[in-house]
C-alpha cells in the first residue's frame, strides 16, 4: 500500500512538469498563416441527427471548390439552451476558437447587440434575400444591417389521426372549437385517447406554443415596439390554452412537462388524435415499425374564428463571429451553406427544412417530403417571436407566467398583468 | 431471526438502487419501435442495436478513454495534494486548522454556473481549451475540499503514539507520511478517491465548456451529443449510460477488496 | 543542499502548498472575481459595465423571485439531505458485516451515484412520464409527477436521495470500518445490545465522519443545477426553481453577469451560514 501511494506521489509530480510542457505544447494561438497556405475555419453547429456522411461530403465539396479554405467542424449538444450557454461564455472572453456558427432564431438580434457577430448587410445580396421566406428575414435583422443568413426554418404544424377523422366523418379543424370539439367527439368513442397534445413544460417550446394561440386569437407580446400582453384576445388565447388541460380534458395534464419528443412518442404510439408540434415528426411516423404508418396528416394549425392561423418561427441561421480571424473565408463558407445546393442536400439527408422558398418546388424534396406545398404555405407565414435583444430574458419572464396559466396556478388576466409589467421593465432598458 | 432480516434488509438495499438501473437496461434492450410501449414491461425480443449504435454512431472508445485519464488524473492529484494537506493538519500541528479548513470549505460554496465563465478565461488565456490537462487540473481542484476534510478525519483518528513511533525511529515526517500515515488512512483514501473519479467521471458542466472536440471530449459530453435537434434516442442513452458505469463498477469491485484485506491483515490499531 | 530540502519538507507549509496553488487558481480567483462581478451593474447587451455598490444585493431582497427559489432550495436540501443520511447510514450499518457477495453489494449500491447527473435526470425523467412512465405503471396510479406544481419538487427530491445516497453510504461505512472491532467486542461482552452498540459505540465515533457529510451534502444540494434542470428546467411555474437555476437563467438566459454574480453570491452566503450553525452545533454536542 506504502508502495502505491509513493508511485501516486510520483505520478502526480509527473503530472505537474506534464502539465508545465503541455502549457507550452498546446497552445492554441495559431499564428497567421503564411501566404499561400490554406486557411482553417471552424464551423461550430447544433448536433445534427442521422448519417454524418452526407454533411461530410458537402463540406468536402466546399473545400474543393475553394482551395485556399479548409473547414473543422465541431458539434454542439442540440439543445438550444446549452449552445446559448455556450456561446455566451466563449464569446464574452472574445475566443477565436470558432468562426462560424449556427444561432437559434431568437439570438441573432441578441448576439448582433452584445457585439458578438459581424456585419453581414454586404455579403447577404439584396439580390438572393428574396428567395428567402419573410420570417428568418425579419429575425436576422438588428438596427437595419443584417447580421447572419437564414439556414433551415421551422414552423409550428398541427398533426392529425386522418383515418380517425375519416372514420368519425370529421374534416381537419380550422378552428380551435373544432378541434376541442372533435377530440371530444372522439375520445368519447376510442376510449384510452388523448385529446390533444403540446408542449407545456415551462421552457421555449411553451412561447412557441402559446404564441400560435394569441397571434390567431389577435393578439401579440410586442407590437410597434410596445408591449400588448395585457388584452382581452391573450386572455383569451390563454385561457383556451389552460381550459384544453383543466376544464375540458382535451389535452392530459401531462402536457404541463411535455417538450417535443415526449409529445411526438404519445402521438406516434396512436394514443392521440391531434398534435402541435414541428415538421420534423413526419418522416419518424414513416418508419416501417410506425404504429402511425399512412395515418398521419398535416395541416395548419387552428385559429380563433375571425382570425389568422399562426405558426411561430424557429430554425437555425448562420453567423461570423467578430473574433474570428478570418472573416472573409467564414462569410464565403456561410453562403455556400446557405446556396441551394446545399440546403437541398441537408434536406434530403436530414430532413432539415430550407429556408429557401424557391427549393419548395424541387421535384426531388417533394419526393422526399410530400407535404411541401402545406409546409411552404405555413413557413410563408410563419412569424418571429419578438426580435428584440431582450427576447431570452423577456421569454424567461413570459416561460414563469405561461407555465403558470398552463398548470392551473394562475388565472390567465393575472398572469398577463404581471407579465406586461415585467416586460415593459426589461424593454426599457 | 436477525440473520433474515439482515438479508431482507440486504435485498431491499439492492433492490432500491438496481431498480431505475434495471428499467435502464431493459429500455437499452427494447426495440425502437417499442420503446415508449407500457403495457409490456418486457420487450417482445431484445436487440443490441443501441448499444452498436452508440460505439458505431460516436467515437466513444476515445471518449470513454478521455474520460479514464481526466478522472485517474484528478483522483491521483486531489489524493495526493488532499493528504499531504490532511497530514499537515492532523499531525504536524499546522497553525490556524480552523482557518484553513473553513477557507478550503468556503471555496466549494460557490455555484459551478456562476465560476464556470471566470475560469473560461483563465483556461482560454492558458491556451489549455480543449485540453485534457484544463480537465484535470479544474476537477483536482474541486474535489480537494472534500479530499482534505475526509482525509483530515481519518488522520486525525489514527492514534498520535504510532506517528511519534515513527519520528522516533528515525523517519522524518515525509517518510513517517507515507509509510504510517497513508497505510492507516486506507479506508478514507478509497472511499475519498472513489468518490472523487466518480465525480469528475460525471461532470458535465466545465467538460462542456472547457472541450471542443474529441480531442479531450469526456462521456457526459459525449451522452449529450447523441440527440438531433428534436430527435432523442432513448434507446442509445440508456445504452450509453450503462456501458459508461461499467469501469466504475469494475473500479469499485478493484478497490473494495484492498480495504478489507489491508484492515483484516494486522491492523495495527489500539 | 538535500540537507535543506529535507528540513523544508519537514514543515507543514511544504504540505500545504501544492493544495493551496491548486485552490488559489481553480477556485479562489474565480470566486473572487464572481465578488467583484456582483458590485457591477454589467448586462452584455446593454453597455459597458459599471459600479454600482450593493445595489445588485438591494434588488435582490426585492426580487420575489430569490425568495421563491430559496425557498425551494432550502425545501430542497432539507428533505433530501435528511432522507440521504438516514438511508446512507441504514447502508453503510448493513454493508458493514463480511458476508458472501460482499463486493458486489457495494458495487451495487455505489450504482446510482456513478450514473452521470444529467443521465440520471434523464432517465428518471423518462420513469416519471406520466403516459409511459414505468413508475405510475407500477404504482397503478395516474399522477403527474413532473408537471404538477404539488408533486414536482418531490419527484426532484426523490432523485436526488435515490442519487446521492451512495456518497453518504460509501463515506460512512469507511468511517464504520475504520472503528476497531474490539470495541465492540468488549462493549458486547458488558452486555451491550444492538442498539446500545449503535448509540454509544458506532454514533459517537461516527459522529465527526456525520458531521463532514452533511456539511459536503448540504453544499451540494443546495447548489443543486444540473438533476432538476434536466428534469423540469424549473417548472412549473417556477415550483422547483433553485437559486442555482434562477441564477443559471439570469446569467445565461439574461446575459446580466451582475446581477447572477450577486445571486452566486448570496448562494454562497447561505450555505455558509448553515455551515456556521452546522459547526456551532457540533461544537455543542461534543461539549
Amino acid at each position: 500500500m506504502a508502495c502505491t501511494k509513493l508511485t501516486s506521489m510520483r505520478v502526480s509530480r509527473l503530472l505537474l512538469s506534464a502539465l508545465a510542457l503541455t502549457v507550452a505544447a498546446c497552445s492554441d494561438k495559431s499564428a497567421s498563416p503564411a501566404p499561400g497556405e490554406p486557411v482553417t475555419i471552424v464551423f461550430k453547429h447544433g448536433k445534427l441527427f442521422g448519417d454524418p456522411r452526407a454533411f461530410d461530403a458537402l463540406i468536402k465539396r466546399f473545400e474543393d471548390n475553394h482551395t485556399g479554405i479548409r473547414v473543422r467542424t465541431e458539434s454542439l449538444p442540440a439543445s438550444s439552451d446549452e449552445q446559448h450557454q455556450f456561446y455566451v461564455i466563449n464569446l464574452r472572453a472574445a475566443s477565436a476558437d470558432f468562426d462560424v456558427m449556427a444561432l437559434d432564431v431568437i439570438w441573432v438580434a441578441e448576439f448582433a447587440r452584445a457585439g458578438w457577430l459581424n456585419d453581414l448587410t454586404e455579403t447577404f445580396v439584396p439580390a438572393d434575400r428574396k428567395n428567402f421566406f419573410k420570417g428568418p428575414l425579419a429575425a436576422i435583422r438588428y438596427q437595419d444591417r443584417t447580421y447572419a443568413i437564414p439556414w433551415f426554418i421551422d414552423a409550428g404544424v398541427l398533426y392529425y389521426r386522418k383515418d380517425l377523422l375519416a372514420k368519425y366523418e370529421f374534416e381537419p379543424p380550422r378552428t380551435w372549437e373544432e378541434l376541442s370539439n372533435i377530440a371530444a367527439a372522439i375520445k368519447q368513442r376510442e376510449p384510452g385517447m388523448y385529446g390533444f397534445v403540446w408542449q407545456g413544460k415551462q421552457y421555449e417550446g411553451l412561447i412557441c406554443n402559446a404564441l400560435e394561440y394569441i397571434w390567431s386569437a389577435g393578439g401579440d407580446a410586442v407590437r410597434d415596439g410596445r408591449v400588448v400582453l395585457d388584452s382581452p384576445e391573450n386572455r383569451r388565447a390563454l385561457g383556451f390554452m389552460r381550459a384544453l388541460v383543466h376544464e375540458r380534458g382535451i389535452s392530459p395534464e401531462l402536457v404541463t412537462t411535455a417538450t417535443e419528443e415526449p409529445s411526438r412518442r404519445i402521438f406516434g404510439s396512436g394514443k392521440a388524435v391531434f398534435m402541435r408540434n414541428w415538421p420534423y415528426a413526419w418522416t419518424l411516423f414513416e418508419q416501417p415499425n410506425s404504429p402511425v404508418k399512412g395515418k398521419v396528416g398535416i395541416t395548419a394549425l387552428p385559429h380563433f374564428s375571425g382570425h389568422d392561423s399562426a405558426a411561430t418561427l424557429g430554425g437555425w441561421q448562420l453567423g461570423v463571429s467578430k473574433y474570428s480571424r478570418h472573416p472573409k473565408e467564414a462569410a464565403v463558407f456561410a453562403q455556400f451553406m446557405t446556396s441551394a445546393e446545399a440546403l437541398k442536400a441537408l434536406a434530403l439527408a436530414y430532413g432539415l427544412n430550407p429556408s429557401r422558398r424557391t427549393l419548395y418546388d424541387d421535384p426531388d424534396l417533394i419526393a422526399a417530403q410530400p407535404h411541401m406545398a402545406q409546409l411552404r404555405a405555413t413557413f410563408e407565414h410563419a412569424r418571429p417571436r419578438p426580435v428584440t435583444p431582450q427576447y431570452v430574458r423577456v421569454s424567461q419572464v413570459l416561460q414563469s407566467e405561461f407555465s403558470a396559466v398552463v398548470a392551473g396556478l394562475k388565472p390567465p388576466e393575472d398572469a398577463l398583468a404581471s407579465a406586461q409589467h415585467q416586460v415593459e421593465a426589461i424593454l426599457k432598458r | 431471526m436477525k440473520r433474515l432480516g439482515f438479508y431482507a434488509g440486504l435485498i431491499l438495499v439492492a433492490g432500491y438502487c438496481l431498480a431505475p438501473v434495471l428499467w435502464q437496461l431493459i429500455t437499452s434492450l427494447r426495440p425502437a419501435p417499442e420503446l415508449t410501449a407500457l403495457p409490456p414491461l418486457l420487450p417482445s425480443r431484445v436487440t443490441a442495436e443501441h448499444y452498436a449504435a452508440v460505439f458505431a454512431g460516436h467515437p466513444f472508445g476515445r471518449i470513454i478513454l478521455n474520460s479514464l485519464i481526466v478522472s485517474a488524473g484528478a483522483t491521483l492529484i486531489a489524493l495526493g495534494f488532499g493528504s499531504a494537506t490532511a497530514f499537515a493538519l492532523a499531525k504536524l500541528r499546522a497553525k490556524g486548522q480552523a482557518v484553513i479548513l473553513g477557507i478550503v470549505l468556503a471555496t466549494s460554496m460557490f455555484p459551478p454556473i456562476a465560476t464556470v465563465s471566470p475560469l473560461y478565461i483563465v483556461v482560454n488565456a492558458l491556451g489549455l481549451r480543449d485540453t485534457l490537462i484544463a480537465l484535470v487540473i479544474v476537477y483536482a481542484g474541486l474535489a480537494l475540499p472534500l479530499a482534505v476534510w475526509v482525509l483530515t478525519n481519518f488522520m486525525r483518528q489514527v492514534p498520535d503514539e504510532l506517528y511519534a513511533a515513527a519520528r522516533v525511529d528515525g523517519a522524518t515526517p515525509l517518510q513517517a507520511f507515507y509509510r504510517v500515515m497513508l497505510p492507516l488512512s486506507a479506508p478514507g483514501l478509497v472511499a475519498t478517491g472513489l468518490l472523487v473519479f466518480i465525480l469528475s467521471w460525471n461532470e458535465f458542466l466545465y467538460a462542456l465548456t472547457f472541450t471542443a472536440t474529441t480531442r479531450s471530449r469526456t462521456i457526459p459530453v459525449g451522452i449529450a451529443l447523441f440527440p438531433g435537434l428534436h430527435e432523442i434516442p432513448w434507446g442509445e442513452i440508456a445504452a450509453a449510460s450503462l456501458v459508461v458505469t461499467l469501469p466504475i463498477v469494475l473500479l469499485v469491485l478493484l478497490f473494495q477488496r484492498r480495504i478489507v484485506e489491508g484492515l483484516t491483515a494486522g491492523a495495527v490499531k489500539g | 543542499m538535500i540537507m535543506s530540502l529535507r528540513a523544508l519538507a519537514a514543515k507543514p507549509a511544504a504540505f500545504l502548498a501544492p493544495a493551496a496553488v491548486m485552490l488559489a487558481a481553480v477556485t479562489v480567483y474565480p470566486i473572487l472575481y464572481v465578488l467583484w462581478l456582483s458590485l457591477q451593474r454589467h448586462s452584455l447587451i446593454a453597455g459597458p459595465a459599471s459600479f454600482v455598490g450593493f445595489d445588485n444585493f438591494a434588488r435582490l431582497i426585492g426580487d420575489g423571485r430569490f425568495w421563491n427559489a430559496l425557498a425551494n432550495t432550502v425545501y430542497f436540501t432539507a428533505l433530501s439531505v435528511a432522507g440521504e443520511l438516514m438511508l446512507g447510514l441504514v447502508i453503510a450499518l448493513l454493508l458493514a458485516h463480511a458476508f458472501r457477495g460482499y463486493g458486489t453489494m457495494r458495487a451495487i449500491t455505489l450504482l446510482p451515484w456513478a450514473i452521470p447527473t444529467v443521465v440520471a435526470a434523464r432517465m428518471w425523467e423518462w420513469m416519471y412520464n406520466g403516459d409511459f412512465g414505468v413508475i405510475n405503471y407500477l404504482l397503478g396510479t395516474d399522477v403527474n409527477w413532473l408537471g404538477s406544481p404539488v408533486w414536482a419538487i418531490h419527484a426532484a427530491i426523490a432523485m436526488d436521495i435515490w442519487k446521492s445516497t451512495p456518497f453518504v453510504a460509501l463515506l460512512l461505512l469507511a468511517g464504520r470500518l475504520a472503528i476497531a472491532t474490539d470495541l465492540y467486542q468488549a462493549a458486547r461482552l458488558d452486555g451491550a445490545g444492538p442498539w446500545a452498540l449503535f448509540r454509544y459505540v458506532t454514533l459517537p465515533l461516527l459522529r465527526p465522519l456525520i458531521f463532514i457529510v452533511l456539511i459536503f451534502r448540504t453544499i451540494d444540494a443546495f447548489r443543486v443545477f444540473d438533476a432538476i434542470y434536466v428534469l423540469t428546467g424549473g417548472g412549473p411555474a417556477n415550483t422547483t426553481e433553485t437559486v442555482s437555476i434562477y441564477a443559471y437563467k439570469v446569467l445565461f438566459q439574461g446575459l446580466e453577469f451582475g446581477y447572477g454574480s450577486a445571486l452566486a453570491a448570496a448562494v454562497f452566503v447561505c450555505v455558509a451560514a448553515i455551515t456556521a450553525v452546522y459547526v456551532w452545533l457540533l461544537r455543542r454536542s461534543l461539549a
